[in-house]
């Protein structure tokens, strides 16, 4: 059974984050260079939140916000990470609970990385096919 | 092998989309209000565009601006791909990936009849799956046991 320390092997992942005074301008600017569909948000050295592009749309018409609106107001918060220990299936489990498309990676209280949804079911497809395959195999081998 | 219509049946055909000329502000709290990633923006019967979250973000950061007062279909991206009901859970899976996108619409007949989203796509795959690993350790299980 992979571990989340397995995926952070495979790619290297740059993590991108902003700071809580960071505007909303900043944060979205860097999300649209990098491609990526949320920021963490760190302070001091530590995780204190997460920007997504959903938050900006909730918020959009919750509040009175502008491009220059901090992304403090806005983050969500406490954020939900996993560690490198930790199963691909128990984080498959939380991000579908929590509707979360992305995990960050701490080991023992460092940031080594960030998950996606898009990874983890890569793995477990790939877990469930060798499964099968060495059913089928086994198959041939001692029953046909 | 499971169907874009089988996933309907479990999910129902609830669409959710506005109409060509909608305001962005209408159009994010229709989204809120579903708790909904993206909406079909429709030309009378007919779609012209998806708008999704992503859109949104991306242009108010070209623009440095909210846009909440401008029409959707100043942000919606217009090239839709479709799929229809006979076409594979599989097949689904594979344009969704190559494409990064995370919602199509499902037409037939030229009838708007549901949207299917990669949730729905990943977890029918993954069930699919795992029916396949039951059914291959019973038949090894049942072969042994019957000896």
């Amino acid at each position: 059974m992979a571990m989340v320390k397995d995926l952070l092997e495979e790619k290297f992942t740059q993590v991108w984050y902003v700071t809580p005074t960071s505007t909303i301008g900043d944060a979205l600017k860097l999300m649209a260079e990098q491609q990526i569909g949320a920021v963490l948000v760190v302070e001091a050295g530590r995780i204190v939140g997460v920007f997504s592009e959903r938050d900006f749309a909730r918020k959009a018409v919750q509040a009175e916000i502008s491009m220059a609106t901090q992304v403090g107001e806005l983050m969500a918060h406490p954020v939900y990470y996993v560690t490198p220990e930790q199963s691909v299936e128990s984080c498959m489990a939380l991000m579908t609970q929590k509707r979360f498309r992305h995990l960050p990676v701490l080991d023992q209280g460092k940031l080594v990385g960030v998950i996606s949804i898009g990874d983890v079911v890569k793995q477990i497809i790939l877990e469930k096919d060798q499964t099968i395959q060495s059913l089928e195999d086994y198959i041939w081998v001692h029953m046909i | 092998m499971a169907t874009v219509s089988n996933l309907l049946k479990v999910k129902g055909k609830d669409v959710w989309t506005v109409q060509s000329g909608t305001q962005v502000k209408d159009t994010l709290r229709l989204m809120a209000e579903k708790n909904i990633g993206a909406v079909l923006v429709l030309d009378g019967a007919k779609i012209v565009g998806v708008f999704s979250e992503r859109d949104y973000a991306r242009h108010a950061a070209r623009r440095e601006s909210m846009l909440l007062n401008d029409p959707v279909d100043d942000f919606m991206t217009r090239a839709v791909f479709y799929v229809s009901p006979s076409q594979t859970v599989e097949e689904v899976m594979a344009l969704m990936t190559s494409k990064h996108i995370r919602h199509l619409p499902v037409l037939e007949d030229e009838q708007l009849v549901g949207v299917i989203s990669i949730g729905d796509v990943v977890k029918k795959l993954m069930d699919e799956k795992e029916t396949t690993i039951q059914g291959l350790e019973n038949y090894i299980l049942g072969r042994d046991f019957s000896h």
